[in-house]
């Protein structure tokens, strides 16, 4: 691959290895490459900042754990119940009302305060009072003895691996949650940056040829992640289609590559001409570096998703052999080889629907198994491949859902949605694989020990990446100290 | 947290030089930002409490009531330090009003303190009353009569007391395109490039043309949100459904220069200005775009929010908790101004003959229950009113000395009671006729099928009918009657099976070609099978035709069923309409029959009727036996042609078989018949009576009459219904009970007017948006209240009023900013005490000014604007003094024209239009915004869920805020820009334009005309050699075949120029 008129400097032809990566990075932080571009397109978006609040420079505050993060989101809110934080409890007192068990003052309404109903008289999001019992197995795994559920042995598998987080809350009752889980507001709220866009903002790119912020799989409800940062910050949509793997991406016509090439190679000459004219205008330099950057990202986006070179175990290992797993699995594949590439912010969402398929109001115990297969095989999978590619010191994997749901029973073989607590994990990147943190009650109701609301997982995914997030902010927008979050020490490694 | 308010009152101040003592604490980043967040609020230039200010050092050590608040170098004597350490009831700051201070935080002000609190020079903030934007504009005529625009003569001195130098002017044909492309949104035709007339000529045409209405239009849509409605399915849950009639709206009041004062009246109450306008009233989509079926508080929070941002520059909005933190704002002021909007709600007005408001409707706003009382929510909570203190409608008090009084406004009939205008009734009369027309037939109907079922012994057989006759119990396996698809079919003696569970096709064909209607009957059991279970006979198929109509049965376990389905271009389709449930059992013999005639088909299951379907269609073709996902043993099949006797039930209501149903449906049909009569006659006094009472020509007391008649025809109307109701009823002796009390009622009601008669009560002509998604629209009333509460046309007033200092400026500074790329005031939506006065606030002010007294006229700012020196100013920075460039890279002083790039829409339309595709119809419905759309860009619809994806990679306006456009440069630009379907096509019809005018074969020719008509120059020298290069190197390639093509790539690479996308 090579682009028209361009300096040696910035032609890559393979991808670019870690350590190449490091320094094309500290070169380009001086002024000459992407960061260059990355410096003019913020100070576009904030022509007015004062002296104080200037936008990032692409640096990170301090010496960075992670490099890279991989962010799993699973749409319509996984049953923490039924994952990755056991409770016997509630299949001893199944049948009961909450009101009979010891536990009853889970309910007082000081309790259920934090709750933001967006949708009044909603007929989901709602107290359930019957308890319902556990509809999986558990099993320990790992030398760290972790419990995880039978939906989940691969995952289980790499338990070692992994930060499970059991006591996360938030307040929204309904899928709205899922923008306050990306971006830390309520729906009710005005909108705010996605954590994705953040990572995009304040720091500098690690490819040239690859965007930073990169979605795969259904968005969730809130369709643009930058908001007040600016389009520039907002993630890039791509399909596991080497064809079409982005919008624009090839000509909606007869145009030849090396027509194309000189196209591009005439249109940066005529710029560079007027920057005769126009010496101090800094939107052209940056015009005739986007230029750049799109006539490369055209081939660069491609082969990154074509696996004609990965092998046969590699492709089995994400579960391209089976049918269930083939769909997630090509994109978790193709997110490891966007994150050896790069790209430093890689959002993956599951299951379709307008709340997300995980949303499980009937039917419980046979959809939420279906889904877990989907995902389980190529997540481990996943995690597997990071490691023995010595990978997963440097990536941040996230496994996160909007909310859990509720330990009484729905419509007889469901359960609703569930703010007051719930489970994520992490791995890699500087986490601490094989531990467990904070609780919930016995029953699973509330987060007790360590409550952490949804920034506290930004606050600490952006400090493994190098960044104080009291630094990250765009001129005339405030952030509020929830909007911060604070930082999980505990399961930092 | 870093606190705004500070840093732009120290703005104009070099920072103190750091300290050679390394340790010493700096005040400006470790100290005042902490004060501004613990202690400004209550003790800043807002509240002052207890008389004590800590924004600067001075103020400290004057203090308050109590004394000085610091004592330099005495930490332990520092009444501040004592307050922010103590724990007990005198804490700071207090409980319930901020967290106290860290002890990390509490030792850095000590310290400060015992260092002797050091400090640079600081400005005191003003009183909130002396900002500079509450400052009451000047109106008095300019004084100067000196020759020339006052914008240029104001700019022009400042630069030269500034040592600044002007630029030279843009070339004529830079000014032509920047004032084509700024105020009609289009660039010009070569023609109009070479227009020869005066500049000011050229100007007033734009500003007249049709165009710049759509122009301005779309940039205020921006600034007031405009969204189409979005929601789920049919399901309204934003905005409206036909909000383009506000959008058409806009464009019309700038191309008649309606004022800006005005224009802001019909926005916020084009109701209760003038109620009986459809113009005035349309405006008020401003408000109906903000509807939100799911939260009412969310709701009047936007409608807060961007009221106050779009005329204000005020961020209401920070109230709605507490008192807001920089702006004499209270949270009081925030619930006084949610009480002006409380009362209203939106609804659809009816529109001339239609009825049907998916089709068609006004969106409006109204004052719906005016009785309904606002409560302060503390704490911004919903659910804890403060209801000691009902909230009555204001205005912020720091603006309140010419607020306007509330006065209810009474409304004419019209407007509280949709249903009395004539057009509605007139439409709703046209419905009724039809609907005569359509009873009467349905009557004539059920009447000839009554005939038909009595006159049945009269034998009618004789005639000749098909015979066609099919069996086969499968002794044998017939194979010239049979053709067997798969490998799963085994034969024994009387069963065909179908062994092998598959969803690949296999199928028995039958041989033989069954008539297009027929009686088949089929014995079968399914034996087993994957998922679905189905056993499917199809029939009408052709080979490899993807066309099917078929009907089969399945013993999926959660839902076994019988279904007629079928397929077209090999898609099947399950309609719900053909579906019932049934126990088909696995293992169980069924038998299914079904009888076809045309596209109606009876199926019956084991001897039952169970489905009658109409298929869309038929076609002639073959009959065949498959099992999908199955095992399955066909015991027996029988196919004989469709007896002309064998009656079959229709699909969706059923027909009468005997007699006796034949009569009952006689007199539902006739009865029904009467109804429609009866409305149809109600309705067309009611229209009598409406004319009469607009034309006045009658008699008062003949309008009552006839508005009495139409009382009367109202209450037979009911009684027509009532008596439909009792005999659709007949059966149901409880329902009847009901209803005949009802009749009885209804007659003796009929009996009484007939004694002292009354008016009719208005029909339902407006759709009221429902309030909450618990709501059905039924339950709401026919008629709305008589009143108006007036509170939002006082507030619309207040807004508009010329004492206003906000209003006008804040508009001005709008139209500036998208004149010359760089706003006057930076924070277009913030005027408020964080907004530092402009640089060229008197500027600013000239212009409001001037705007109130053309009577706000935005054609005359724009005239004034543009035909400045200023604006005419050319952009270049090449031959620029070094001094302009050392004392203002920023070009504060305006001494050259800003480059601006296009908004998205100006890109799209510009293409189109320079490869003369571009349809310019006006006005009209929202459009599909797909890549084949030919319309301007402002006529897409423009929602969260429907956006035009050409036109998001250059930063479309967010629906949910606007004020200004992000300028992004990113590479999915360039890839749109090159690849979309957009570019490529009109690259190829702009070269072949150009090609027929240029008349020449040479590349030069070429390269010229194309940077004249794209880029409004011709190219220099050293462009024209880098592009005839390019034309040689294109030549060269083997992918290149023909000139055509290499001058479509040319253009294609001009449009992709800088200076295309840029304005210079």
């Amino acid at each position: 691959m090579d682009t028209p008129h361009m300096s040696s400097t910035h032609q890559q032809t393979q991808p670019l290895s870690a350590l190449q990566a490091r320094r094309t990075f500290l070169r380009s932080a001086t002024g000459l490459g992407g960061i260059a571009l990355q410096a003019l397109l913020a100070k576009d978006n904030a022509a007015s900042a004062t002296s104080s609040e200037l936008p990032p420079d692409g640096r990170p505050h301090f010496k960075p754990r992670a490099k890279n993060v991989i962010w799993l989101f699973m749409r319509g809110g996984v049953s923490h119940m039924e994952s990755f934080d056991p409770k016997p409890a509630l299949t001893q007192y199944a049948g009961k009302s909450i009101a009979e068990t010891p536990f009853a003052d889970v309910q007082s309404p000081e309790k259920l305060k934090k709750v933001r109903v967006v949708v009044v008289n909603d007929a989901n999001g709602q107290q359930r009072n019957k308890i319902y019992p556990l509809q999986v197995g558990f099993k320990k795994y790992g030398q760290s003895g972790i419990e995880v559920s039978d939906w989940f042995p691969h995952i289980g598998s790499r338990i070692d691996d992994i930060a499970v987080i059991r006591s996360m809350w938030t307040t929204d009752d309904n899928h709205g949650a899922q923008v306050q889980f990306h971006s830390g507001r309520h729906m009710l709220d005005p909108r705010v940056p996605t954590i994705g866009a953040w990572v995009n903002y304040g720091l500098g790119t690690l490819n040239e040829n690859l965007p930073q912020f990169i979605s795969m799989g259904p968005r969730f409800f809130d369709r643009s992640d930058g908001h007040y940062l600016g389009p520039a910050y907002d993630a890039i949509k791509l399909k596991v289609d080497p064809k079409n793997p982005l919008a624009f991406a090839k000509p909606e016509g007869n145009v030849s590559r090396a027509e194309q090439k000189l196209g591009f190679g005439l249109v940066n000459q005529l710029n560079k001409i007027s920057g005769h004219e126009y010496p101090s205008d800094p939107a052209l330099d940056a015009r005739i570096k986007s230029y750049e950057l799109a006539f490369r990202m055209q081939t660069a986006v491609p082969d990154v998703i074509r696996f004609d070179q990965e092998t046969a175990s590699t492709r089995k290992l994400y579960g391209l052999d089976q049918k269930q797993t083939r769909a997630f699995g090509e994109q978790l594949l193709a997110a490891r080889r966007f994150a050896e590439n790069g790209v430093r912010f890689i959002q993956i969402m599951h299951g379709d629907g307008a709340a997300g398929a995980w949303d499980q109001h009937s039917n419980l115990k046979a959809k939420h198994s279906e889904l877990a297969m989907q995902v389980d095989r190529p997540i481990a999978g996943l995690l597997q491949d990071l490691k023995q590619r010595g990978m997963l010191d440097e990536t941040l994997v996230v496994f996160a859902t909007e909310f859990g749901r509720t330990p009484g029973s729905q419509s007889s073989n469901g359960r609703d949605h569930h703010p007051h607590g719930f489970s994520i994990w992490m791995a890699g990147g500087g986490i601490q694989g094989g531990i467990a943190h904070g609780s919930t009650d016995e029953i699973g109701f509330h987060a007790v020990e360590t409550p952490h609301y949804v920034t506290d997982v930004h606050a600490t995914l952006l400090h493994q990446l190098g960044l104080h997030a009291h630094r990250l902010h765009a001129t005339g927008h405030q952030r509020l100290e929830q909007d911060i979050g604070h930082v999980i020490h505990d399961i930092l490694g | 947290m870093l606190h705004c308010y500070w840093v732009v009152s120290v703005h104009s101040h070099q920072p103190a030089e750091p300290n050679s003592q390394p340790t010493q604490i700096n005040y400006l980043t470790q100290i005042k930002p902490l004060l501004a967040e613990k202690c400004y609020s209550c003790h800043g230039t807002l509240k002052q409490e207890s008389e004590l200010r800590l924004e600067t050092v001075e103020l400290m050590r004057t203090g308050g009531d109590s004394g000085p608040a610091i004592k330099p170098g005495n930490p332990a004597d520092s009444l501040l330090l004592q307050r922010i350490s103590s724990r007990d009831d005198d804490q700071m700051p207090p409980h319930g009003e901020g967290s106290p201070l860290k002890p990390d935080q509490v030792k850095l002000l000590e310290k400060w303190i015992a260092e002797g609190c050091n400090a640079p020079a600081e400005v005191v903030p003003v009183e909130p009353a002396d900002h500079w934007a509450f400052q009451k504009l000047v109106l008095s005529k300019r004084q100067t009569e000196k020759p020339g625009n006052p914008i240029d003569l104001l700019l022009k001195q400042k630069r030269s007391e500034a040592g600044i130098q002007t630029a030279p002017p843009a070339s004529r044909q830079t000014l032509i395109r920047r004032l084509y492309l700024d105020l009609i949104g289009l660039p010009p035709t070569q023609s109009q490039l070479n227009d020869n007339r005066v500049i000011a000529e050229i100007i007033d045409e734009l500003l007249n043309s049709p165009q710049h209405g759509e122009r301005w239009a779309r940039h205020w849509m921006d600034i007031w949100r405009y969204s189409d409605w979005y929601g789920l399915g049919e399901q309204l849950r934003n905005s409206q459904k036909h909000l383009w009639h506000w959008r058409n709206w806009i464009i019309a009041s700038l191309n008649k220069d309606k004022g800006y004062d005005q224009m802001i009246v019909e926005m916020l109450a084009g109701d209760e200005a003038d109620p009986e306008s459809i113009e005035s009233i349309t405006g008020t989509g401003f408000l109906a775009r903000n509807y939100y079926l799911f939260n009412r508080t969310t709701w009047l929070d936007s409608t807060i929010e961007h009221t106050s941002k779009a005329f204000l520059g005020l961020t209401m909005n920070c109230a709605k908790c507490h008192d807001h933190k920089y702006d004499p704002i209270t949270q009081r002021d925030y619930y006084r101004l949610r009480a002006i909007f409380e009362p209203h709600q939106v609804r659809l007005d009816p529109l001339p003959d239609e009825t049907d408001f998916d089709k068609a409707g006004l969106p409006r706003v109204f004052d719906d229950d005016i009785n309904r009382v606002t409560y302060l929510h503390q704490r911004g909570d919903p659910e804890s009113p403060d209801k000691t203190q009902p909230m009555t409608p204001g205005v912020p008090a720091i603006l309140a000395s010419f607020e306007q009084e509330i006065r209810p406004i009474k409304l004419p009939p019209s407007a509280h009671s949709p249903g009395t205008r004539p057009y509605v009734l007139a439409s709703h009369l046209a419905k009724a006729r039809e609907q005569i027309k359509a009873s009467e037939k349905k009557r004539i109907e059920a009447e000839t099928r009554r005939n038909e079922l009595s006159s049945k012994a009269v034998a009618n057989s004789s005639q000749d009918i098909e015979n066609f006759e099919f069996q086969d119990d499968f002794t044998t396996l017939d194979t010239t009657k049979w053709q067997l698809t798969g490998d799963g079919w085994k034969h024994r003696t009387g069963t065909l099976s179908q062994t092998k569970s598959t969803r690949e096709p296999q199928t028995a064909k039958l041989l033989i070609e069954p008539p297009q209607d027929f009686d088949l009957r089929c014995n079968y059991t399914t034996t087993g099978g994957n998922t679905y279970k189905s056993v499917t006979i199809r029939f009408d198929q052709t080979e490899n035709s993807g066309y099917a109509n078929y009907v089969y049965t399945s013993a999926h376990a959660p839902a076994p069923k019988v279904q007629a389905a079928f397929e077209r271009d090999n898609q099947s389709v399950y309609p719900p309409e053909g579906r019932k449930s049934f126990a088909v059992t696995v293992g169980q013999p069924h038998e299914l029959r079904f009888a076809i005639r045309g596209t109606l088909v009876n199926i019956w299951i084991d001897g039952a009727f169970i489905i009658a379907y109409q298929y869309p269609n038929r076609r002639n073709g073959f009959l065949s036996l498959s099992g999908f996902d199955a095992t399955v043993d066909f015991d027996s099949i029988q196919i004989e042609s469709l007896s002309k006797d064998t009656q079959l039930r229709q699909a969706n209501e059923k027909t009468a078989t005997t007699v006796n149903e034949a009569e009952q449906a006689v007199k539902i049909a006739d009865s029904h018949h009467k109804a429609t009569i009866a409305h149809e006659r109600m309705l067309r006094s009611m229209l009598h009576s409406v004319e009469a009472d607009q034309l006045q020509q009658l008699s008062v007391a003949d309008r009552q009459e006839l508005a009495e008649i139409a009382g009367q025809r109202q209450a037979e109307w009911k009684l027509a219904l009532l008596k439909y109701e009792a005999t659709v009823n007949a059966s149901d002796q409880k329902k009847l009970t009901l209803i005949t009390e009802k009749l009885k009622q209804t007659e003796k009601h009929i009996a009484q007017i007939k004694e002292s008669p009354i008016r009719f009560t208005p029909i339902k002509g407006s759709f009221k948006a429902l309030e909450s998604p618990a709501d059905k629209e039924d339950q709401y009333p026919a008629t709305y209240s008589h009143i108006s509460t007036g509170r939002r046309l006082a507030f619309a007033n207040w807004v508009t009023s010329d004492q206003n200092p906000l209003t006008a400026r804040v508009a001005v500074n709008h139209v500036w900013m998208r004149h010359f790329g760089q706003p006057l005031v930076d924070s277009t939506f913030d005027f408020g005490l964080r907004s530092p006065e402009p640089v060229h606030k008197d500027l600013l002010d000239l212009l409001a000014a001037e705007f109130i007294n053309s009577g706000w006229s935005f054609r005359h700012l724009h005239r004034l604007i543009v035909s400045s020196q200023t604006y005419g100013l050319g952009a270049s920075t090449a031959t620029a003094s070094p001094d302009n460039l050392t004392k203002d890279p920023n070009n504060e002083f305006l001494w050259r024209m800003n480059s601006r790039r296009m908004e998205s829409q100006v890109i799209r339309d510009s293409v189109l239009f320079l490869a003369g595709e571009l349809d310019t119809t006006m006005g009209g419905p929202s459009i599909n915004p797909g890549p084949e759309a030919r319309r301007r860009s402002i006529y897409f619809k423009h929602s969260r869920d429907q956006k035009n994806s050409f036109l998001e990679m250059f930063d479309n306006a967010d629906i949910l805020q606007c004020y200004r456009r992000s300028e992004s440069i990113v590479p999915q630009q360039a890839l749109a820009l090159s690849n979309s379907r957009l570019s490529i096509e009109m690259s190829n019809q702009i070269a072949k334009k150009l090609h027929q005018q240029v008349k020449s074969p040479k590349a030069q020719d070429f390269i010229h005309a194309t940077f004249a008509l794209i880029l409004a120059r011709p190219p220099s020298d050293l462009e024209t050699e880098v592009c005839e290069q390019y034309f040689a190197q294109m030549k060269e390639l083997e992918q290149v075949s023909s000139d055509d093509q290499i001058r479509s790539r040319f253009v294609q690479a001009i449009l992709n120029h800088n200076d295309f996308i840029t304005i210079r």
